[in-house]
């Protein structure tokens, strides 16, 4: 006999997101940008829900060719039910590379702040052998990395000792927990693009954030661990969500946490709790912010300093995939308009191909490239001085494949406050 | 966040009632809970088929016969929303099809009568051009073409089907198959990826010239699964129909539906490149209602919930089938206002056994008031400044009458006046 038990047992939002929710209706794969682009890949609606009725934790994986989904979660964006596709693939991607083994280029990967540390205390001799054709021909031989691929500089001076530096030279001393004076305190996770790669966009959040008159601390952290995830380990990735769980719960309450790189942002608030299963994410994920969305929800609060100086520029904005999974819109178009001068249109032409570590790879840098070529083509057709975006490897992929210059939204929003 | 009014939805009458809102010179910003309906259906604007799910006469001139709809169901979603929204909703969406680079032709005044992917004629009303060549109307025989390999689209069965529902049988149908170009013989492939193939003029041209072969009778014009390219498929469907040296009409296959792609995605390029925002990936639910109004909604967005504060919203909400609503064993509730919308003694009450009959699940929605605002179930306004449109609606259940792009745009237009004055 059926109760009103079952009732509520069929609400809840395990239902939801669960397999079962799946009506088979192909809307994953008529989007998915990997199945467009290559016939060997048999999608997400097969890969996911499908295979994931046949998996089971005692048995060997089933499915071939998992690694070619690259994780840029259309998939899920399109669901009509809501089913957590990727997540099944990035299960069964994990179960599948502890039964067989990893690559040590997959597992190198993985460890991107291992090597990204390692590449910024080499920095010249790492930046020298990056952009040597005939070191970059060893590596693809020896490592798998695509000759051709763009590999990004490393910098000496990394973020989190320039803001040592920066904290010492400019903050009065601290009373209790918050800074004299400022209104909000924000904990930044800069992630290891900002910390090893691109220390100016660190710079520049910072400088947004303090002429707001808002405090930025920086917690200890690990890697978010999405590369990790993409290159199936998603047990290192657990490693690492724990250890910023752990340190990002022990934030004074009050204390927002802010990211500038889409996927980092998108691995907090979402992914270790609902992927990664850590506990006390869900606590931390709801304190997290994309840069942009917490800019704009002061300026709905009237708390953002609207004094910007013209930027006089013609700018073009590419949608990271992993922004459109934050759920939160387009926050970085709605601040770019607030700033005269600037120009500002979306190129609406889907993935650019790159998903992270995806396109570095040997064998899927051409399909990484042939996923971009609708955007590369836009790009060039729109004849613009540089592209947006929010997330740092869809801007490699946008310089290397359309050859443009490309910028975090915040670079703008920096220079209209005067800031270099 | 704030906006000026929110739209939520992801079918026809949602993406009606945002144009509706952006060409007013008004701010909307739509919320997509994912990609449903037109995937599924159609697309193509059916505005009354039938008179009513019972008879087998098609109507001749739909805007007559909606005109007599609602002058018999005054509580039909026809009959709430207003003829005048249909026409009106209707010259809106044709020129926002011009503009965003359609091609479609059809008028309110005359159904057209084309074939399903089973050979059935079915009264339509705006179509694309690419389907105008198959009004059953004209007397030129068919010849349905279809693929070696393609599973959705049975040109034998069609034309076995057609040739005795067509005039009686006095007319020629007949089928033709090719084999596609590079496809190998167990390969599995769907609509969408044959439409991506159409669009490299080498396939389209090699399988012209097997069609070619293939149909012999000279002055056929040749019904084609709607395969004819996914974004270029105005361009597509004129040199097919040069290289064939045929009429060529496409016609709508099972989800995936090209149709519904094609318009989906470029009216929605549309509207956001010309300044509306949207928003991805973040169902809606929760309405926070004071004195009457509503407020916020939220939206479930990772990590947090995203409040979605604004002057006025509109639910553009699917039907029944894709989640709009949280069905239990007995109870159907809403999302926003958590409403019982229907109570059964079983689940089995909510479906007719047989496929073919109004299924009882397809009406489950909000009773509305005459402005379409949602409703309690002694006709109160839930909130004032909410307004419905599309499946969402109770009883609105257009697939017997064949209305339902016309339903989607008549409730869409008018749901968007509504907010606008709210």
């Amino acid at each position: 006999m059926i109760t009103e038990d079952l009732e509520t047992y069929s609400d809840t939002v395990e239902e939801e997101h669960s397999v079962e929710a799946c009506t088979k209706c192909t809307a994953c794969n008529t989007v998915c940008p990997v199945a467009r682009s290559t016939e060997i890949f048999r999608g997400p609606k097969f890969l996911g829900p499908e295979s994931e009725r046949y998996r089971d934790q005692h048995e060997a994986t089933v499915t071939a060719g998992l690694d070619l989904c690259s994780g840029c979660k259309l998939c899920e964006v399109t669901c009509p039910s809501q089913v957590s596709i990727q997540e099944y693939i990035r299960r069964a991607q994990n179960k599948g590379a502890r039964e067989k083994g990893r690559t040590l280029r997959d597992w190198l990967l993985g460890h991107t702040r291992l090597l990204s540390r390692f590449g910024s205390l080499t920095a010249p001799l790492a930046n020298f052998g990056n952009s040597n054709p005939l070191f970059r021909l060893v590596m693809e031989r020896v490592a798998g990395i695509h000759h051709k691929r763009p590999l990004p500089k490393y910098q000496w001076l990394t973020f989190e000792r320039w803001f040592k530096r920066h904290h010492r030279e400019n903050s009065p001393p601290a009373q209790g927990e918050g800074r004299v004076g400022a209104r909000r305190t924000v904990a930044y996770f800069y992630g290891c693009w900002v910390d090893f790669n691109e220390r100016k966009l660190g710079e520049q959040v910072v400088a947004v954030l303090e002429r707001n008159g808002i405090e930025v601390i920086v917690p200890r952290q690990q890697c978010c661990g999405i590369p990790a995830v993409v290159n199936s380990n998603t047990d290192l990735a657990r490693k690492y969500g724990v250890e910023n769980v752990r340190r990002l719960s022990q934030l004074p309450e009050g204390v927002d946490i802010i990211a500038s790189s889409t996927s980092c942002g998108l691995m907090l608030k979402h992914d270790y709790a609902h992927l990664l299963e850590i506990p006390g994410a869900e606590q931390v994920g709801s304190r997290v912010y994309d840069i942009c969305e917490y800019l704009w929800m002061l300026h709905e609060a009237s708390e953002l300093d609207v004094d910007f100086q013209p930027v006089d520029t013609r700018v073009l904005y590419h949608a990271p995939c992993h922004l459109k999974s934050h759920g939160i819109g387009y926050p970085a178009m709605r601040l770019l308009h607030l700033i005269p001068g600037v120009r500002v249109e979306e190129v609406d032409e889907g993935c650019c191909g790159i998903s992270g570590t995806y396109g570095v790879k040997v064998e899927k840098y051409d399909l990484s490239m042939k996923i971009g070529s609708r955007l590369f083509e836009a790009v060039k057709a729109a004849g613009s001085d540089s592209v947006l975006a929010d997330c740092e490897t869809c801007r490699m992929q946008v310089e290397h494949g359309a050859g443009s210059r490309s910028a975090h939204p915040i670079d703008i929003l920096a220079r209209a406050y005067g800031y270099r | 966040m704030k906006c000026d009014i929110a739209v939520v939805g992801s079918g026809l009458s949602a993406l009606i009632a945002t144009r509706t809102l952006q060409r007013a010179g008004r701010d909307p910003v739509l919320i997509w809970p994912g990609l449903s309906s037109l995937y599924f259906l159609y697309a193509t604007v059916d505005v009354l088929g039938y008179p009513n799910p019972t008879t087998a006469e098609p109507v001749e001139e739909p805007v007559a016969g909606v005109r007599q709809l609602i002058a018999q169901n005054p509580d039909h979603p026809y009959a709430r929303a207003g003829l005048a929204a249909l026409q009106d909703g209707s010259s809106l969406f044709l020129e926002w099809l011009r503009e965003a680079g359609f091609n479609w032709q059809g008028t309110l005044a005359r159904n057209l009568l084309l074939p399903t992917a089973t050979g059935t004629p079915k009264p339509s009303c705006l179509v694309p051009t690419s389907m105008v060549a198959g009004d059953l109307q004209r007397d030129e025989p068919i010849a349905f073409c279809g693929f070696d390999g393609y599973q959705d689209f049975i040109p034998e069965l069609a034309a076995s089907n057609l040739s005795r529902a067509w005039n009686g049988g006095h007319r020629t149908v007949t089928a033709a198959r090719v084999s596609l170009p590079g496809v190998k013989p167990d390969q599995l492939f769907t609509s969408i990826d044959l439409a991506r193939s159409f669009e490299d003029a080498t396939f389209r041209r090699e399988v012209a010239s097997r069609l070619r072969h293939q149909v012999k009778d000279e002055g056929a014009r040749l019904g084609m699964p709607a395969v004819l390219g996914l974004t270029h498929d105005t361009d597509v469907h004129a040199e097919f129909e040069k290289e064939t040296g045929h009429p060529v009409f496409e016609i709508p296959t099972l989800p995936p539906s090209v149709l519904g792609l094609r318009l989906f995605d470029r009216l929605r390029r549309h509207i956001q490149e010309t300044g509306v925002e949207m928003i991805w990936a973040a169902p809606a639910h929760d309405a926070e209602v004071a004195n009457g109004r509503c407020l916020r909604i939220h939206l479930k967005s990772a990590g947090r919930e995203t409040p979605v504060e604004a002057r006025a919203f509109v639910l553009a909400l699917e039907d029944a089938v894709d989640g709009a609503w949280r069905a239990g064993p007995h109870s159907v509730r809403d999302p926003f206002f958590h409403q019982l919308l229907a109570h059964h003694a079983t689940p089995g009450e909510r479906t007719d056994e047989s496929l073919f009959q109004p299924q009882p699940f397809a009406g489950i929605g909000y009773p509305v008031s005459d402005r379409l605002q949602p409703s309690d179930k002694d006709g109160h306004p839930l909130a004032s400044n909410v307004f419905v449109a599309g499946g969402g609606i109770a009883g609105y259940d257009p697939t017997g009458i064949k209305a339902r792009g016309g339903m989607a745009i008549a409730t869409g237009y008018r749901a968007a006046q509504e907010a606008m004055a709210a």
